[in-house]
């Protein structure tokens, strides 16, 4: 019974370990690499702590083990009271203080770049790319309008007489930072982009802004992370990340769309998009 | 132990069977405002005439007299030889072997599973004896153990679906009264009149289009609790949904029809009425009734349903006829600052009289929804001021103010409302004697609204009671 002891309580480690380690094998992993170098980043301090507690985590359990080993191989040997050791106790303190305090200031700077307004791109800030409305229970997406040159205005915060409207799909240009307000229109939402390790809650009454800048083209999930009701799941729509050409032509066709009046051809740019 | 294991398991079972649940029957309306005046004898026959020609939602009856695009079969495939499909039929899908091969010919074969899932495969032809299909394109190649629905059983699929993403709201039998309707306003859509309210044709008889509900399901309805399905739903999930719904609407409407023909002739007072009128007894009167129920049953029902059908199936095809969406004569008026004063003079004129409901300040607050209106069907008068719709839903004009525009903002949606009104509700069509031009006028002018103070100055003086513009009412 005392080698089942030691078995059980060696076996948990190991198989926490193998598990880990064949996860990305099974897509029980991170959805691939992140597509924008925040989300490395981010990804980066998630390894560093994974690191951190998986070191602790194999210690503690090696000791645990050797204590439950040792005992059951000597019968002379018996365990002793203590009331403790004062040296022991500063070291436990202090070792774990300094490492979440190495944390605490060396992810500060991701923390910034990712939160911070002034720590925003200034490309990114100035030129809102859309306003996105989370709402029961679909994502409601408005572009500012387009120039005589085609290229986007300034995105104001009251809606534009060209303004130009979308639902649940979310095109980005790819290689520039892009910022968007997020909103809700009645409870709080999620706004959660996995594949690029955003994940921003949206509430009512306030604007929120996010950038990212996506370094790789391709269609990715763009879900609600905020049980907000019972059509919660119904809150699953794309984010596309494409080429700045395909961005623009893809709001040419928005405009052409939205000012339909029976005549003009629908998205005459539409067969690009095909 | 073993009894108190026992209980448990049997506990267990009932509760999970509890889970199963059976809401998933056709409601009847036994109890609206239509089928009361009907006589219960009749309204029984009805019922069964439903259920003859419709089913229940799990065992559906394809009734080829609707034009719905029914499925045949749906099965798993069980092996693949260069172009050929060898399947197995569930146990749902009736017997395939007598079938023409040609039926399935220039069919496609849907994947509701694995990895092309939604994805379609045209089909040459189908092998009744050996069960296999052969492909025409190898553009799709599915693999072994998929799912797949073939010559569509596009109901069964959008029965599934329907339940899954519809059914709360909008109810079994598409009466738009689900568990969660209560809490929404505006209410979900009731399909059961065949009336949707955003549509593409013309008139106030006009079906929706697929088009129509396509787009529906494919951008929501803003400012209402209608969700956008798209991109959680593929293509191939709208169609079935979309055959799914059409059905449970022709359904619904032979129903309502059904029931208005028998009002006169079989109401539910007749007996009492005609007693009192030839002093004879009651009772022998609905003897009366019943044998002469019986005759046209045997007689002139069969006729009737298949007229009711006829016109309906009709209607629908019509809506789907080339030229049946609504296309205005002149491409839109250039959006101007004259234009738009010529569409405000014509909303605050008399001929559109759009102020009446919409009113001056364009907030949706009309001298009409302070009035009390007559409801059209029984021509009695609303118990409450304000505007109510066929389903009898207090409504409110749109405040245009707002910028939110439930069927689309494109302005051929907005032409369309504006030409067409809105189906089932007190939202008129305007006037043959408006002419496109100034339709466009008015599309410009609505559409400025949310972005000036539409209001004279001077109106909100010398408004009538009831009718300032300026403060929100409450009904």
């Amino acid at each position: 019974m005392r080698k089942f002891w030691c078995g059980f309580f060696i076996f948990w480690p190991i198989a926490a370990i193998i598990y880990s380690a064949v996860s990305p094998q099974f897509n029980w992993w991170f959805p691939g690499p992140s597509v924008t170098e925040l989300g490395q980043r981010i990804d980066n301090l998630f390894y560093l702590i994974l690191i951190i507690v998986t070191a602790v985590f194999i210690g503690t359990q090696v000791a645990l083990g050797y204590c439950l080993w040792r005992a059951s191989h000597n019968k002379e040997e018996r365990a002793w009271f203590t009331h403790g050791s004062h040296n022991l106790e500063v070291i436990w303190s202090v070792v774990p203080s300094v490492i979440l305090l190495f944390l605490a200031l060396y992810q500060m700077d991701v923390w910034a770049l990712y939160r911070v307004q002034s720590f925003f791109p200034k490309e990114a800030r100035e030129a809102p790319v859309a306003e996105v409305t989370a709402r029961q229970f679909e994502w409601r997406i408005r572009y500012p309008g387009l120039d005589e040159h085609g290229v986007p205005k300034k995105l104001h915060l009251k809606p534009q007489p060209d303004d130009l409207y979308t639902v649940n799909d979310l095109h980005v240009p790819i290689g520039r930072p892009v910022m968007i307000n997020l909103r809700s229109d009645d409870v709080q939402h999620s706004f959660f982009l996995p594949h690029l390790r955003i994940k921003q809650d949206a509430i009512p009454g306030q604007i929120i802004p996010i950038w990212f800048k996506p370094e790789r083209p391709g269609n990715f999930d763009l879900a609600c992370a905020e049980l907000c009701g019972w059509g919660h799941y119904k809150m699953r729509a794309q984010l596309i990340v494409e080429r700045e050409v395909e961005f623009q032509a893809y709001l040419q066709k928005l405009r052409a769309d939205q000012n339909y009046d029976g005549h003009a051809t629908p998205s005459a740019v539409a067969k690009k998009d095909e | 132990m073993s009894v108190r294991w026992q209980s448990l398991i049997v506990g267990l079972a009932c509760a999970l069977a509890g889970c199963g649940g059976d809401g998933s029957q056709m409601r009847f309306v036994e109890n609206s405002t239509l089928a009361k005046p009907v006589h219960r004898k009749a309204r029984a026959v009805v019922k069964t005439t439903l259920e003859e020609h419709f089913g229940a939602p799990l065992n559906s009856v394809a009734w080829l007299e609707l034009p719905v695009k029914y499925g045949r079969a749906e099965g798993k495939i069980t092996a693949i030889d260069d172009q050929t499909l060898s399947v197995e039929f569930n146990a749902e899908t009736m017997d395939l072997t007598g079938f023409d091969a040609a039926e399935f010919a220039g069919t496609e074969l849907l994947l509701t599973s694995g990895t092309n899932q939604e994805k379609a495969i045209p089909l040459a032809s189908f092998d009744g004896k050996t069960k296999t299909f052969e492909m025409s394109s190898l553009a799709v190649v599915p693999a072994v153990g998929d799912q797949f629905v073939a010559g569509g059983n596009v109901l069964k699929h959008g029965r599934k679906l329907y339940a899954r993403h519809c059914q709360h709201c909008h109810g079994v039998s598409g009466d738009g009264d689900g568990p969660t309707a209560k809490y929404l306003n505006p209410r979900p859509r009731d399909y059961r009149q065949g009336k949707f309210k955003f549509t593409s044709t013309a008139g106030p008889a006009g079906k929706a289009t697929r088009d129509d509900l396509r787009r529906i399901l494919g951008q929501g309805i803003p400012g209402t609790y209608m969700p956008a399905f798209v991109p959680m739903l593929k293509d191939g999930e709208l169609t079935a949904i979309i055959e799914y719904v059409r059905w449970l609407a022709m359904r619904g409407e032979v129903e309502w029809q059904l029931l208005g023909q028998f009002k006169d002739e079989y109401a539910s007072d007749r007996a009492k009425k005609e007693a009192k009128e030839s002093g004879g007894k009651e009772s022998e009167i609905e003897k009366q009734i019943d044998s002469q129920l019986k005759e046209f049953v045997k007689s002139g029902l069969s006729a009737l349903v298949q007229e009711v059908a006829g016109d309906l199936a009709d209607k629908w095809i019509a809506a789907e006829e080339e030229g049946a969406a609504i296309i205005p004569e002149l491409a839109r008026v250039a959006d101007s600052p004259e234009s738009r004063k010529r569409g405000k003079d014509l909303f605050y004129g008399k001929v559109a009289n759009c102020v009446n409901c919409h009113g001056l300040a364009a907030k949706g607050n009309g001298a009409q929804t302070e009035d009390v209106a007559k409801n059209l069907r029984t021509g009695e008068l609303y118990p409450t001021p304000g505007l109510f719709d066929d389903w009898d839903q207090p409504v409110k004009p749109r405040d245009l103010t707002r910028g939110i525009y439930r069927g689309g903002r494109r302005p051929i949606d907005i032409y369309r409302r504006i030409t067409q009104g809105i189906k089932g509700t007190p939202m008129p069509g305007a006037p043959k004697t408006i002419k496109s031009d100034e339709i466009w006028d008015l599309v410009n002018f609505v559409l400025s609204i949310p972005f000036e103070s539409p209001a004279p100055k001077t109106a909100s003086a010398h408004s009538i009671a009831g009718q300032s513009g300026e403060k929100g009412h409450a009904n």
